[in-house]
């Protein structure tokens, strides 16, 4: 009991900030309060810390306007590069089929297989600036959709997993921002560019959905974060 | 204004002057309000009074009785010592009259 104690101490003590945990646990010693007791202690300091994070807007912003409606529009390009992919490997007709050429689809593919690593990258690495410490929020409430439409999947010919092609990107995305969140301003203009050009090819070929246009914001984010980092961090991110 | 807990915690602080820091100033609420003081409530406090600029804090020494652990020293900003002074009148003043008052 007291080893396990003893090991709950030490991982809920982790939370907190290196000076803090310092400083508490040194009150907590010289109080010669339990190890029990300093876990009830240190928890309900991590959860009142945490719980003065969300007064700020930038979590909100992360975990509402761009993790979730974001992992909605990506499980739906993961599904329709899987249907694409699926057709010009000659696999049985799915229920989403274009009329275009093995070469067209090729090209429109390769096009949409950019974009989602594009978007879900910029995606990823948004949600991770604008509000580092809350991340698990975001990525527990990109999961929700996630798991939704996985039980909802009922397409024989493909895999269930289809629809999370858009997570390693995702995964990528927030690596960065975790180690270094700052973009350089070419890299985030270029990825802008690129972004745009890509999608006004697929429009044009009628291989975007039109609430697939809200994605380009995450890219253009990154392009306000390389130019004015102040102004969308938080100085407690 | 302040609130209450801010009045005791820069009071405590104030109070025990170079001794000032996390347990200490537990301690002096705690003997005070006859009430546990948390450490959640002390440290968030003292975070938020510091960010309004009424109350300094730097790491002090470790000590063998705290492990070997650094405290979290305190004081009190003249700012600091204005916002509990215009509390303190407050409440003076509000209470004149009150039946629990001693004339």
């Amino acid at each position: 009991m007291t080893h396990a104690v003893r090991f709950l101490l030490e991982l809920v003590s982790r939370r907190l900030e290196p000076d803090e945990r310092e400083a508490v646990l040194g009150d907590l010693s010289e109080d010669g309060a339990s190890d029990l007791r300093s876990v009830i202690e240190i928890t309900w300091l991590v959860v009142r810390r945490h719980a003065a994070l969300w007064q700020d807007w930038r979590p909100w912003l992360a975990a509402l306007a761009v993790a979730l409606p974001a992992s909605f529009l990506l499980m739906g390009v993961s599904f329709s590069i899987s249907c694409t992919f699926q057709r010009l490997m000659g696999g049985p007709q799915s229920s989403v089929t274009h009329a275009a050429t093995a070469h067209e689809d090729s090209l429109m593919l390769l096009c949409q297989v950019m974009l989602l690593l594009l978007w879900s990258w910029a995606v990823g690495f948004v949600v991770g600036c604008l509000s580092r410490r809350t991340l698990w929020a975001s990525c527990v409430l990109s999961a929700f959709p996630c798991a939704y439409c996985l039980t909802k999947f009922h397409e024989t010919s493909l895999t269930r997993l289809c629809l999370l092609l858009f997570v390693p990107p995702a995964i990528a995305g927030i690596y960065r921002s975790v180690r270094t969140n700052e973009i350089n301003q070419k890299t985030s203009v270029a990825l802008l560019i690129t972004a745009t050009v890509l999608m006004f090819g697929a429009w044009v070929n009628g291989a975007l959905w039109a609430p697939n246009w809200m994605l380009i914001l995450p890219v253009s984010f990154t392009v306000l974060l390389a130019w004015r980092p102040d102004l969308w961090r938080a100085s407690s991110n | 204004m302040l609130g209450e807990f801010e009045y005791l915690l820069i009071t405590a602080a104030a109070t025990l002057g170079d001794n000032a820091y996390g347990a200490s100033i537990r301690e002096e609420i705690e003997t005070a309000t006859g009430r546990k003081c948390s450490i959640g409530a002390l440290y968030t406090t003292i975070d938020r009074l510091e960010k309004k600029g009424l109350v300094k804090t730097w790491m002090g020494e470790a000590t063998t009785e705290r492990g070997g652990r650094a405290k979290r020293m305190l004081q009190v900003t003249p700012k600091g010592v204005e916002s509990a002074k215009a509390f303190y009148e407050v409440v003076m003043r509000m209470s004149r009259g009150a039946s629990w008052v001693e004339s």
